[in-house]
């Protein structure tokens, strides 16, 4: 049992006072000292080593008056409250209280029978505001993510501008997107085109034209096995950075995508490094005059298969 | 008490108005209370840098609002503004250069906070919730720095929020819905910008205030865990109040912080490269320094592939956060001297030496790309 506040406190001769406040260690967060008001002779500090017994309302002490007289005045001023200070669980531990303090609880509270009903009932409430609002900001928050794809030829270039057999050579040209509300806008990409050698094309086709389909299947274009140039879209199939024509120094002249040192050599086939699948080709064309068009195509970086996204 | 004036004396007008608001919301008890918080033990240095990083925290607020009176979130005109923040506002320069070393800043302090709580064993038992809120307050550090990254709009922040999402993307299942989510669209472009904007100065800011709030309240529920090793009664002998000496040394702290930010600001300040195209041109990616060492590790041959790439960009990250986050759950021995723990000794040194080696070699690395 603690100590009451007010309760009387006597020693092994007479009693000597009550208890007026209480000390507790702020480490052990047990009471440490009680504060004995010595009927008008100033407070003492006693420790709770010399405490015998405690009851109801009394505290016995196992020393004499006199000893208490000898013991520590109580200095207010080295100590705070409780309220004024952050002792984490003190609280908890603190049953020093004189007994319980109470207010009354009103009157309308006292018979109501359903409070878990109406605890419920106001979850439900929000369940009910909020669930019906989750398809529409979804739907709202999703509306830009799936763009239709577009089939259509771009022009990037004439032909004459490859010099040399089985290099890549870059080919800029600009494309007009038109974004939701944003007014019509050109970006620059690029895309890198091979003349390429009977064994680079071999290489590439394997003896087979290579198809494009849409997403429902039908063709779009066939790559010709016997056309000499090879078209790769301008992002690596690693993680969609861009990749450049260079001198390696083992391997030779190579595509090198700076970002995580993925090499690919003219047939876009991996040399070395991180890509998990060659190069991506496009479809290309070639008109009479040696103009190049193609169809601007992403695919899905980082996969084995192509995933088409552009 | 001392500011009670004597009695007879007639209180000055601020005194009236300090009283006024004292006996309506009880200022004096509520300063009392946020002051008078046991240090076990006694202040400390190390323990500066929680409050350093609501410092940092609350001066990238400031900036950032400042930025936002000029800065137009839109593909056609973020270069621009941004641009016209550098060159034509007065002291844009400095407020914009500020905000970006404050980023970094702010990522360099969360690392020594989470090395310091890690090493005084802080994490354990009853400061669990601490650790789990701080490790949520962490990724919001890092989602600033992603999404904060690309509103320039210029060839650096494109090419790393491309990258980026693309690693989003390789998240099994839900990974494409996310990368698509985020972009608004299949690549970057307008709708990228505008998620991001509304991400970094909204969501990701009501965010942080709301778990800062939450780590700090745990954390006077819990109280401070003081030094890991002392007897008792020797820590008593020692412990004081956060105020005044931790403040002081926690204010110490910031003036620091904001002297290194102010700094680097003026003597470094923020140059664009060119305006964001899906067209790099010479431009050689590369993420923001405090994501290179994963940039870098991705080089390693043995992330390659699809498997490979999905365990170094994903795999290995988010099996490093759930180890974090079972951490305090795992580690129920009370002991908290780091001398005495040598796992955690050895993994902090390992985990920090090699994230230094990636960081250091990705440095190195961009001499060799011409
Ligand atoms: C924006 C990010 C953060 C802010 C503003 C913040 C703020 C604070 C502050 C002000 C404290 C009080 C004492 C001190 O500074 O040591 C604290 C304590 C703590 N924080 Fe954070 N924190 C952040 C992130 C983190 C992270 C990332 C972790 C770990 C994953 C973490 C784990 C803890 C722990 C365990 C404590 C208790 C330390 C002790 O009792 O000695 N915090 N934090
Ligand atoms: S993006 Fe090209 S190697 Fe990673």
């Amino acid at each position: 049992m603690q100590p009451q506040l007010k309760s009387k406190v006597r020693c092994l001769d007479r009693e000597v006072g009550e208890v007026s406040r209480v000390i507790m260690d702020p480490l052990s967060h047990e009471v440490s000292h009680l504060v004995v008001s010595m009927n008008g002779a100033g407070e003492r500090q006693v420790p709770m080593g010399a405490v015998q017994a405690v009851t109801d309302d009394l505290v016995q002490l196992r020393t004499s008056s006199s000893e208490v007289m000898g013991m520590q005045p109580f200095k207010r001023e080295d100590y705070v409250t409780i309220h004024e200070v952050e002792i984490p669980g003190l609280e908890k531990h603190i049953h020093v209280t004189p007994g319980e303090v109470l207010v009354p609880f009103p009157e309308l509270e006292r018979n109501v029978k359903r409070r878990a009903f109406f605890a419920n009932l106001t979850y439900v409430t929000g369940l009910f505001i909020g669930l019906p609002l989750v398809y529409p900001v979804m739907k709202f928050l999703m509306k830009p993510m799936y763009a239709p794809l577009d089939n259509g030829w771009l022009k990037v270039g004439n032909i004459g501008k490859i010099k040399t057999e089985d290099v890549g050579t870059q080919f800029q040209y600009k494309r007009k997107i038109k974004e939701v509300y944003m007014p019509e806008a050109e970006i620059e990409k690029n895309v890198w085109l091979v003349k390429a050698t009977p064994a680079v094309l071999e290489k590439v086709y394997q003896g087979k034209d290579r198809e494009f389909l849409d997403s429902s299947g039908n063709a779009i274009w066939t790559n010709k096995k016997d056309l000499p140039f090879l078209a790769f879209s301008g992002k690596c199939p690693h993680l969609g950075c861009a990749y450049k024509w260079r001198q390696h120094k083992v391997l030779g002249q190579v595509f090198l995508c700076p970002c995580h040192l993925s090499i690919y050599d003219a047939s876009g086939k991996v040399l070395d490094g991180p890509a998990p699948r060659p190069l991506d080709m496009l479809p290309i064309q070639v008109t009479a005059g040696g103009e190049v068009q193609i169809i601007d195509m992403e695919f899905k970086a980082g996969t084995k298969s192509q995933t088409r996204i552009v | 008490m001392s500011d009670i004036p004597p009695a007879g004396a007639q209180p000055t007008v601020a005194e009236k108005i300090f009283t006024f608001v004292d006996e309506r919301v009880g200022l004096k008890l509520l300063a009392a209370k946020m002051l008078n918080e046991s240090v076990p033990g006694g202040s400390r240095w190390a323990y500066v840098f929680g409050s350093i990083l609501l410092f940092i925290f609350i001066m990238q607020a400031v900036t950032g609002a400042l930025l936002m009176f000029y800065y137009v979130p839109t593909a056609d005109h973020a270069y621009a503004s941004t641009q016209y923040i550098l060159h034509d506002v007065d002291y844009g320069w400095f407020l914009l250069s500020y905000h970006f070393w404050g980023s970094t800043a702010m990522v360099v302090c969360v690392f020594a906070h989470m090395s310091q709580v890690f090493l005084w064993g802080a994490y354990k038992k009853p400061r669990e919730l601490i650790w789990l809120v701080g490790l949520a307050l962490f990724a919001l550090v890092m989602g600033f720095g992603f999404t904060g990254y690309l509103l320039p709009w210029d060839q650096r922040a494109y090419w790393a929020t491309t990258v980026g999402v693309e690693i989003m993307d390789k998240i099994p299942i839900m990974g494409d819905f996310l990368a698509r989510f985020l972009k608004g669209g299949p690549t970057p472009g307008q709708m990228t910008l505008s998620r991001f904007f509304v991400i970094h100065v909204m969501v990701l800011p009501a965010a942080l205030i709301a778990l800062a709030g939450l780590h700090l309240f745990l954390f006077r529920c819990a109280g401070p865990a003081g030094p890991f090793r002392g007897a008792p009664a020797e820590l008593k002998a020692k412990t004081d109040y956060f105020f005044p000496r931790q403040i002081w040394k926690d204010v110490v702290g910031m003036a620091v912080v904001f002297a290194c930010i102010s700094a680097m600001a003026f003597w470094e300040p923020v140059v664009l490269l060119e305006e964001a195209t899906p067209d790099p041109g010479d431009y050689h990616p590369e993420p923001e320094w405090y994501f290179l060492f994963i940039f870098q590790h991705l080089r390693l041959k043995m992330f390659s592939g699809e498997f490979g790439q999905f365990l170094g960009s994903m795999g290995l990250p988010g099996l490093l956060g759930v180890m974090l986050m079972l951490l305090p759950f795992f580690d129920r021995n009370p002991e908290r001297n780091i001398f005495k723990r040598p796992f955690a000794l050895i993994g902090w040194v390992m985990l920090t030496a090699s994230i230094i080696l990636f960081t250091v070699s990705a440095i190195i690395n961009r001499e060799f790309l011409d």
